[in-house]
């Protein structure tokens, strides 16, 4: 497990986009109030940390990835993900569980648009650590003249959420404070988990978007085209 | 008179203000009585308890959900305004049980097995409150079998499942399936909801209703209790 001291910025446009708000809404003061005094003033309730490690993909064939000898995946989307990758980057992160803790105490006072506003934060900030991890894959592989994919994560598109075990195996999940329930979920649940492609500077790497080929024209998670 | 307090209330609902210290949608509102003031002084003056949910509450709500819909209003915007209504309806709920008012129907909620994400439940819980409805909710990653057990010990008119993720809406067929086997399906309405559902989703897994959001949830159950009266 590593630890970043890099302290997470939380873009506020994003916590506000992500309970509704595009930038041409009025904005209530009191909700932009409450936005600010959260942004600035949430940090000691966000412990990030991650932990990545890359390996060599030795199959992709139909729906299923084979990587360090081991790790199996299946799924037609991660296939065709890492269809021209040499390696990929299988990481965790999470922000611990103070925040979180905080949301229900919220809630339980009553204060539920604190908590919703808390939540979203809190969502943004366990991104902006997977942006962190995906900035370090990135280096990684341009240090080798490699290119990176998307990430994408257990339970997106056609990835079975029950194949979070083998991902949380080959990272040592448990070593970081979290623990999958039984659905195979996250605790503490601002955790995200997921796969980074690693290939050559050919543009089939980086432009690679399943989302283009799915036919879930209003899935909440689709990707920019 | 009457009227001029139940015309604050409503209007203190669509600004969200619970009282005389919190700022509204629309700014200089601090320092005027709030919803819970006004629902004081309207009991005071003799309001009775339904003229104040009729016309205060749930026509202030009624323009919050046209707001929200028109854009105009967003997710916290539409919370303060339910949490005004709920903090009404606490004050209220002895005036409701000492004139024998009964709930519109009664509700159960949960969070399907495998899925601990609540607020779209939480929100919808709330709506269905200041609607008029009893609700009981069982929380978050629910199993069938505990769901089956509440309905028929609670025997709720209604059933809202919430899911979020693709993998466990599928519970919600299970949940169904679940209510099914325990023959208390036909006792039970199901509505759905959560962000990867749909109409067709629902009616795939043979769920009654579905809710795209709060409001819609609301109408639907609404349709639905006035069509099982009928």
């Amino acid at each position: 497990m590593l630890v970043t001291k890099e302290r997470i910025d939380i873009d506020r446009q994003q916590v506000l986009r992500s309970i509704g708000y595009g930038t041409d809404c009025k904005l209530p003061t009191r909700l932009a109030s409450l936005v600010d005094d959260y942004v600035e003033n949430v940090h000691n309730l966000i412990e990030p940390s991650y932990s990545c490690v890359v390996r060599d993909i030795n199959l992709v064939q139909d729906s299923r990835v084979i990587i360090d000898g081991s790790i199996i995946f299946e799924s037609k989307v991660i296939a065709s993900l890492l269809e021209q990758c040499e390696k990929a980057a299988v990481f965790l992160v999470t922000i611990g569980e103070h925040l979180e803790e905080m949301a229900y105490r919220l809630v339980e006072d009553g204060l539920i648009v604190q908590a919703t506003v808390l939540d979203a934060i809190g969502s943004v900030a366990a991104e902006g650590v997977a942006d962190f991890v995906q900035g370090r894959v990135r280096e990684i592989a341009d240090d080798r003249g490699l290119v990176i994919s998307q990430r994408f994560s257990p339970g997106c598109c056609d990835w079975d959420i029950c194949q979070q075990r083998r991902l949380f195996w080959a990272v040592g999940g448990d070593s970081m404070g979290i623990h999958l329930t039984d659905g195979c979920l996250m605790i503490p649940r601002k955790s995200i988990s997921g796969i980074i492609g690693i290939g050559p500077r050919d543009g089939n790497v980086e432009n690679c978007n399943p989302c283009k080929t799915c036919d879930k024209h209003n899935c909440h998670g689709r990707r920019g085209m | 008179m009457a009227e001029d307090i139940l015309a604050l209330i409503k209007e203190n609902v669509i600004q969200g203000r619970v009282t005389r210290d919190d700022e509204g949608f629309d700014e200089g509102l601090v320092g005027q009585a709030g919803v819970s003031e006004l629902a004081k002084e309207a009991l005071a003056q003799g309001v009775s308890s339904q003229d104040i949910i009729k016309l205060g509450l749930s026509e202030g709500m009624d323009i919050v959900g046209q707001k929200f819909e028109a854009k105009k209003y967003y997710l916290p915007d539409m919370l303060a305004s339910a949490k005004a209504v709920g903090a009404v309806m606490e004050i209220l709920e002895p005036y409701l049980t000492r004139s024998n008012i009964k709930p519109k129907g009664k509700i159960i909620m949960a969070t399907v097995k495998g899925d601990f994400h609540d607020i779209g439940k939480n929100i919808v819980s709330i709506l269905l409150r200041g609607a008029g409805y009893m609700v009981k909710d069982l929380g978050n990653d629910i199993d069938p079998q505990v769901i089956v057990a509440a309905v028929r010990e609670e025997k709720p008119q209604f059933l809202g499942l919430s899911a979020l993720l693709t993998s466990t809406m599928l519970r919600m067929k299970d949940t169904i399936q679940a209510l099914t086997e325990g023959g208390v399906r036909d006792k039970v309405k199901v509505i759905i909801g959560g962000v990867g559902t749909s109409e067709e989703f629902a009616q795939s897994i043979g769920a009654d209703g579905y809710g795209a959001d709060g409001f819609q949830a609301v109408r639907v159950v609404d349709k639905l209790n006035t069509s099982r009266k009928d």
